[in-house]
């Protein structure tokens, strides 16, 4: 019984912290690059909305999550060129993508028919029926096997090739990068195109996969948890990815305790991941070495 | 370093073209030209000297040569061929290397990722992207023994001292193997040794015979040019003035040149980089000597003040010192060992972590904002532009900034009462500006240190810091800046003089503090100090009785030595 439960929760728990994680592959890479990307939030709902749109047009939910990604990738490319072509601030292009893309999903889904589509299954014999761990880990929709590739291949283009390592200089010192010969904002831009994709993503994968269906805020603030998730990761890429954990369980735990038998006030439960991401970031903070130009344009001359 | 044989013939290189030649260089940025169809020619076996005051066109002359800055007018040539050079990356294809002061190094990388960051060579390329961390550490170890200046390659850039920083930009540029090396104010973070090494390895890269490099030297002091260079080509105000033979010339020349007008040696020198002739022996006026009230109780005292930065650096590591009125303290220092740190602290900017700051006696608390503008610290930051005045607001506005009390009732600024306090001051600190509502921005930088200077003094402080208060100015903004501190400390203010100017130091101070990696390391009268024994307490070098330097070991290759000997 214990252990059903246990199953029950972890299978739930990765479950929805897949979204997160993809997400966090995006949102890690664009912060090494000095960019804040606030607007992850509009690119995840725009990618869930997107997959869904499409899948129910189609009828092939694979196709809507490729498409879905696509979408993120077009927020990324908006946002970009509105932060450094056109010099608008980044946190203010961000708050109002977000905004936008809150509000034209919900119009676009309220004048429009869409039918639940989901991902197939996969669920490996044999590795399914160890005990505890078996089912969480081998029984689940075939989008989450992709995070085996997509996050070591992050790790490894950060930390391991050229283009990484300016993504990383530009991230800490964008004019030293600049006297050095590289072109600060288009290796930001190219960060945010990244993150772009992987938060469009994360968002199709919460609705053709996890969930099966689009409904109005979808992600609820699920873009933030993100962002903490990599405050909380100190712009690691294993401690984000532990924070991204951490969520989806607290999450997860917010649909099963009520299941297991256990009252707790609901709005609280509801709080519970964030009140978590809170709580790390008060803790985390203080002792983390963010980027030096996190959150800070560059542009040539001005020091 | 001038008795180093030159292996170059003369001929031999006159007859080929100059290494990178400068044709007609002009660049306006607005209604400033910055340089004037400037031309310089710079063979391959010399060290070339480009001097000039600050703002004279020495650093825009060179970014256009980095390809950081297009020029609106005039021509590149490459060995005699003319060349476009549209980015950074087409300098250094076409063997052009720079070797920037501030902004070239990311302190989180290591070495080896630092010194191959930014290479798109054919080599980088052919490895698909992916990084060989061995491969770069084995060429950072080579380039490195090569000119003698090794380098740990895996050693994380922030870990290092200011002297090997700069040996990281340098193998950074000489792995390109580049045929012209750019060095822009390369001392500036270097004590004196460090300055002296550095000489050592260009002289080097000069003298390889067909192989021989052509060097520049961007400097504004006279006693550096003299020391290391070959050839001088003379700067101001955008133009070229002067080029002439480093031997066949002498600081007095060079200095009238730069300048614009007859310099006496004797009174302005510490402006232009030279060490004044016996300091101490002959006290200019305003300027008493000794220590002046040396019984007085000190106004300033630092008593063990710690302060660490949130990435587990210590700046400032049980920093103490104190200030009686109406001495001038000197704290020297080579940039980087603190002395941002510690103005932040006076400046209110920094709580530290530890000890105490005492002004008349009363600690003051840190954490209250504008507690020790209260208690009396005026401070001239060093960095204005950061924490002095606010470019976009007006000069009237920028005098009354940190006190409203006398122009102002409980509600309501009375802009009358401020516009004639401003005008008053205005008048007395001799500030030139177009109108007292114009922005700072339009402000020359001698005229906003001028603001920053009149709104602290006007404070009535018992306490003056001025952090590096003559930075970026020119020299005749300098001499003001010094009668005024001097003219503060006779009114019986405190006066804390932070400077990384060896120069600057000995002509005001009545007392010479050293700060070494965030302590007091040493503590000096004038009359005892001289370039060697700053050098080696800035060098972390023990306080202790004088190294058996000074009089004996004739120092040839010494840089401040040659300075302070004219």
């Amino acid at each position: 019984m214990i252990l059903d439960d246990g199953s029950t929760i972890l299978s739930s728990a990765i479950r929805l912290a897949a979204p997160l994680a993809f997400a966090a592959c995006g949102e890690y890479l664009a912060e090494r690059a000095g960019t804040m990307n606030i607007s992850i939030e509009g690119m995840m709902i725009t990618g869930a909305f997107t997959a869904i749109a499409t899948s129910s047009a189609t009828g092939s939910a694979s196709l809507g999550l490729l498409i879905g990604a696509v979408a993120g990738l077009l927020v990324g490319l908006v946002h970009g060129n509105a932060s450094h072509r056109l010099a608008v601030n980044t946190f203010v292009v961000g708050l109002t993508l977000n905004v936008l893309a809150l509000g034209a999903t919900s119009f676009f889904h309220e004048s429009s028919e869409l039918t639940g589509h989901q991902v197939t299954q996969v669920s490996i014999p044999v590795l399914r029926d160890i005990p505890l761990v078996g089912e969480p880990l081998f029984v689940q929709r075939w989008p989450v096997y992709l995070l085996i590739v997509f996050i070591p291949l992050t790790w490894y283009l950060v930390e391991r090739t050229r283009w990484g390592l300016e993504l990383r200089a530009v991230g800490e010192n964008p004019q030293g990068a600049d006297v050095t010969g590289i072109r600060v904002n288009v290796r930001r831009r190219q960060a945010l195109l990244w993150c772009g994709l992987f938060s469009g993503l994360g968002g199709a994968h919460l609705a053709v996969g996890a969930v099966g269906s689009f409904n109005d805020n979808m992600t609820a603030g699920r873009g933030y948890l993100v962002i903490a998730a990599v405050i909380f990761g100190a712009w690691r890429l294993r401690g984000t990815m532990v924070g991204v954990a951490v969520f989806g369980f607290a999450d997860a735990l917010r649909l099963a305790l009520p299941a297991v038998g256990l009252r707790l006030n609901s709005q609280l439960l509801i709080a519970a991941p964030y009140l978590l991401a809170l709580a790390a970031m008060v803790a985390f903070v203080r002792r983390t070495r963010q980027p030096a130009a996190l959150g800070k344009p560059f542009t040539r001359g001005i020091v | 370093m001038t008795q180093t044989p030159r292996l170059t013939d003369p001929a031999a290189s006159a007859a080929r073209a100059p290494a990178i030649e400068l044709r007609g260089i002009t660049k306006r940025y607005g209604q400033v030209v910055a340089c004037d169809g400037v031309d310089l020619a710079v063979r391959r076996g010399e060290i070339h000297g480009l001097l000039g005051e600050n703002g004279a066109g020495k650093s825009t002359l060179m970014k256009v040569l980095s390809g950081l800055v297009r020029p609106d007018g005039g021509l590149i040539l490459r060995d005699g061929e003319p060349i476009d050079v549209a980015d950074p990356h087409v300098a250094a294809r076409m063997g052009v290397g720079m070797v920037h002061q501030h902004f070239s190094l990311i302190g989180a990388l290591t070495v080896w990722e630092n010194v191959i960051l930014g290479d798109d060579s054919p080599a980088g390329r052919r490895r698909g992207g992916r990084l060989s961390r061995d491969a770069a550490c084995a060429e950072v170890v080579r380039v490195g023994e090569r000119y003698g200046i090794p380098v740990d390659p895996l050693a994380t850039v922030d870990s290092l001292s200011a002297g090997e920083r700069q040996r990281v930009e340098i193998i950074k540029c000489l792995r390109k193997d580049p045929d012209v090396l750019v060095l822009d104010e390369p001392t500036s973070v270097l004590s004196m040794a460090e300055s002296r090494e550095l000489f050592a390895v260009l002289r080097g890269a000069v003298t390889g015979g067909d192989e021989a490099k052509a060097v520049v030297l961007i400097s504004h002091k006279l006693a550096e040019i003299l020391a290391a260079t070959d050839r001088v080509t003379v700067l101001r105000r955008g133009r070229v003035v002067a080029r002439l033979d480093t031997r066949g010339t002498d600081a007095a020349t060079l200095a009238r040149e730069m300048v614009g007008r007859e310099v006496s040696l004797g009174e302005e020198a510490a402006a232009l980089g030279l060490t004044p002739v016996a300091p101490a022996a002959d006290p200019p006026e305003g300027h008493p000597g000794g220590a002046p009230a040396a019984g007085a109780a000190p106004v300033l005292e630092l008593d063990g003040v710690t302060l660490r930065s949130p990435t587990g650096a210590t700046p400032l590591d049980g920093f103490t010192l104190s200030v009686r009125p109406g001495e001038i303290v000197g704290l020297y220092g080579v940039e980087g060992n603190g002395q941002s740190a510690l103005g932040d602290v006076l400046a209110g900017l920094a709580v530290p972590d530890a000890g105490a700051v005492r002004v008349a006696g009363q600690a003051v608390d840190p954490r209250r904002p504008g507690a020790l503008h209260a208690a009396g610290v005026g401070v001239i930051p060093e960095d204005r532009h950061r924490s002095g005045v606010v470019l976009d607001m007006s000069v009237a506005d920028n005098l009354v900034m940190t006190d409203l009390g006398p122009v102002s009732g409980r509600l309501f600024v009375n802009r009358r009462r401020q516009r004639a306090h401003a005008a008053q001051l205005a008048e007395r600190f001799a500030i030139s500006c177009p109108s007292l509502d114009a922005p700072l921005r339009t402000l020359s930088g001698g005229n906003q240190q001028r603001v920053v200077l009149a709104r602290e003094l006007s404070a009535q402080p018992a306490v003056l810091v001025a952090a590096q208060p003559t930075r970026g100015l020119d020299v005749g903004a300098i001499e003001g800046m010094y009668a005024e501190l001097r003219a503060a400390a006779a009114a019986g203010v405190a006066v804390l003089l932070v400077s990384t100017e060896l120069e600057e130091v000995m002509a005001l101070s009545h007392r010479i503090a050293v700060i070494s990696a965030g302590r007091m390391v040493g503590e000096l009268a004038p009359t005892e100090a001289d370039a060697e024994r700053l050098g080696l307490l800035v060098g972390g070098g023990a306080a202790g009785p004088p190294a058996p330097s000074a009089p004996s070991a004739p120092p040839p290759s010494s840089a401040a030595a040659a300075g302070s000997a004219r």
